[in-house]
């Protein structure tokens, strides 16, 4: 009876082995090391996994790939001002990155010049939560770590530009952002990810990030991958009292796209937003596990995520929000919608209340239909051919979370790639 | 025949109601038609069938406008045909900005048309132009579609993009429900301003009052998915004194 238990165990073994690479023995990365001799691999079995399949990534021969020159390099945004670090096939890339605009402001730098003292806190918020975020711990290739000293508004948003550029071989690339924000500090920061071929890739991303008091954090994740990219992206926000974070979401491509997102509210009167956006065709699918810590009084979550989903295409989302027993006047908002324009398309949401305070206010709702048919037959009536009154509503539907960002040269990109998919 | 819209033994039904039992209505170009009639009668599922709504079911009878088969055309080839339907109850499209529905509206009826497509500038330039004649807000022009407009800002909105539109048919269904006698007055005079010898107007409505602004050149009275009596804008009155029991018990007789 044995046997397939060590036979599983063997494969595994050889697939995390694939992870290996050269890095330095922090105590971080030992104990990750440690860690995954006991984590399993996920299977649907598990409620957090109940809906997504992800056996196809210990079938392929992921492989890390040496970085590739690439002119011009894409995924650059028209009109975006921004310090840029560029990533091609998880390397960092010095020649294709600019450090010039917040020079001076802030540690803005690749992972292996980070200061021992940021380096330190690595691991602190993700732990080893899932085999993934251990991976990722022990072996991840690079990174970005930015440190913003307290009271510094940052002159420029960071861009942190993923590329993938997959040989025959399937891709394999392990990224880490270590983000520390200082007391009173102001930053936006863009994580995009675009693949230049469509050959497999398999990406596991960990962002770790800490928000001082009173600070503001905008960090924007920009999902726009191929049809054959697998991309499972955890990220960990701490906030202290009175700071805001708004984490946005926005899937545009990739065959399966993973994200864990939690948000641990810390101390009073902390803000913490969850806002996504995807856009899914042919047999797409994302998984949107997203958990909400409410740890102390007086903390404000508030939780948009829009989706339009088509073809075969398949949207999770999971809504956990845990008010801790000391956390009275808790104000948690949460909501789900989709519109659907297949038959053949699946959405599954669910909204998981955990409420241990008992003056709070929670709200959840879902909400999955179609397009508003009463508000096609109104613009068709004003002389707008059915084609472009549909292509109207399915803008107005998913733009409603991207028009909140502050970045405009953003917002007119996603816009764009809206109206290519749709129209 | 000099008919712009004509409309002959029009029988219809939704979910399997009868609501148009034998209609007929021949409209010219430039006249003004109201219907009047009890609720019930079948006013709102005349205008929604005229504008291409696709709930109802056309069992026998038909439709033509300047010579074409109306009930064969979609929503916006009528739309782009000229006739224009200013709803009973406007629909809020939120995320849709007014300017951006209003221009895209207006370029692709004047595309239908053979037109030259207006730019951003030109646009703009016949958008403040034509918010006068409706007395609109000019910051309505800058919210979502209908979204948070009150129901007087609604109806004007309404013939504020009949004017923009440039319709030779229009009708009006129950622009005068909901308005205070003020909105009523600005409503009736911007559509009086757009009265032209080509434009004709079909106004639907439940109480004569609207037509002391709007004054038609033919009143009819619709019951039971029929017209029951034909006559001149002092039909409307008789009607408005009578009411409409008068009608039922006559066309019972």
């Amino acid at each position: 009876m044995d046997t397939p238990v060590l036979t599983q165990d063997t494969a595994l073994q050889t697939w995390t082995d694939r992870f290996r690479q050269e890095a330095p023995a922090t105590p971080a990365r030992e104990a990750a090391r440690q860690a995954l001799e006991t984590l399993a691999f996920p299977t649907r079995k598990w409620e957090a996994w109940k809906y997504t399949d992800i056996r196809h990534l210990l079938k392929q021969d992921f492989r890390q790939q040496p970085a590739q020159g690439m002119d011009p390099v894409p995924g650059h945004i028209p009109g975006l001002e921004a310090d840029r670090l560029v990533f091609i096939n998880g390397v960092f890339s010095p020649s294709d990155s600019d450090l010039s605009r917040n020079a001076g402001l802030a540690t803005i730098c690749p992972l292996a010049a980070a200061p021992a003292a940021c380096l330190a806190q690595m691991g602190d918020l993700v732990g080893h939560q899932d085999i993934f975020a251990a991976l990722n711990t022990a072996w991840a290739q690079a990174g970005v770590c930015v440190y913003v000293p307290d009271n510094q508004a940052l002159a420029a948003p960071i861009h942190i530009l993923h590329l993938s550029q997959p040989g025959e071989t399937p891709l394999l690339s392990q990224h880490r952002n270590l983000l520390i924000i200082g007391a009173g500090a102001r930053v936006t920061l863009l994580d995009a990810a675009h693949s230049t071929n469509s050959h497999p890739s398999f990406a596991n991303h960990v962002t770790e990030l800490w928000i001082g008091e009173g600070a503001e954090v905008d960090l924007i994740k920009l999902q726009d991958e191929s049809a054959q990219a697998t991309r499972i992206d955890t990220t960990v926000v701490s906030l202290a009292g009175k700071s805001r974070c708004s984490v946005f979401t926005f899937t545009l491509g990739g065959q399966l796209v993973r994200n864990n997102l939690s948000f641990l509210l810390t101390a009073p009167q902390a803000e913490g937003n969850l806002y996504g956006g995807y856009l899914l065709r042919n047999t797409q699918m994302v998984d949107n596990y997203t958990q909400v810590q409410h740890i102390a009084p007086h903390c404000l979550s508030n939780e948009l995520y829009k989706g339009i989903i088509a073809d075969q295409a398949t949207s999770v989302f999971t809504g956990r929000i845990h008010v801790h027993k000391d956390a009275q006047k808790t104000n948690a908002y949460q909501s789900n919608r989709n519109i659907l324009l297949s038959e053949t398309g699946t959405v599954n949401t669910r909204p998981q209340l955990e409420i241990y305070a008992d003056d709070v206010k929670c709200s959840h709702g879902a909400a999955t239909g179609r397009l508003d048919e009463n508000a096609l037959y109104y613009l068709r009536a004003r002389g707008i051919p059915e084609r472009q009154a549909r292509m109207m509503l399915i803008h107005a539907f998913a733009m409603e979370v991207a028009s909140t960002l502050t970045l405009d040269p953003l917002v007119a990109y996603i816009e764009q790639r809206i109206h290519d998919a749709f129209s | 025949m000099n008919s712009m819209l004509h409309i002959s033994n029009l029988h219809a039904s939704v979910e399997g109601k009868q609501i148009l039992r034998g209609l007929n209505l021949e409209i010219g170009p430039g006249e003004v038609h109201a219907i009047m009639g009890p609720n019930g009668a079948g006013k709102s599922t005349l205008a929604s069938i005229l504008a291409g709504k696709e709930d109802y079911e056309i069992t026998d009878g038909q439709v033509t406008f300047h010579g074409k088969d109306l009930l064969d055309m979609d929503p916006e080839v009528r739309a782009g045909e000229g006739l224009f339907l200013a709803f009973q109850y406007p629909v809020e499209i939120p995320g849709v900005s007014m300017t951006n529905f209003l221009r895209t509206a207006v370029n692709a009826v004047r595309e239908y048309r053979g037109q030259s497509v207006l730019s951003a500038g030109e646009f703009l330039k016949r958008m403040n132009e034509t918010k006068a004649i409706v007395e609109l807000d000019a910051n309505l022009t800058k919210r979502a579609v209908n979204e948070g407009f009150s129901g007087g800002e609604k109806k004007r909105n309404e013939i504020f993009q009949l004017a923009l539109l440039e319709p030779t048919f229009c009708i009006l269904d129950e622009t005068d429900s909901g308005l205070d006698i003020d909105a009523l007055r600005i409503v009736s005079e911007a559509v009086n301003k757009l009265r032209t010898p080509e434009r004709s107007f079909l106004v639907i409505t439940h109480y004569q009052r609207l037509l002391d602004h709007i004054v038609p050149d033919f009143v009819h009275v619709l019951y039971q998915g029929r017209i029951v009596r034909s006559g001149g804008k002092e039909l409307a009155l008789e009607l408005e004194e009578k009411g409409y029991d008068w009608i039922k018990e006559e066309s019972l007789a």
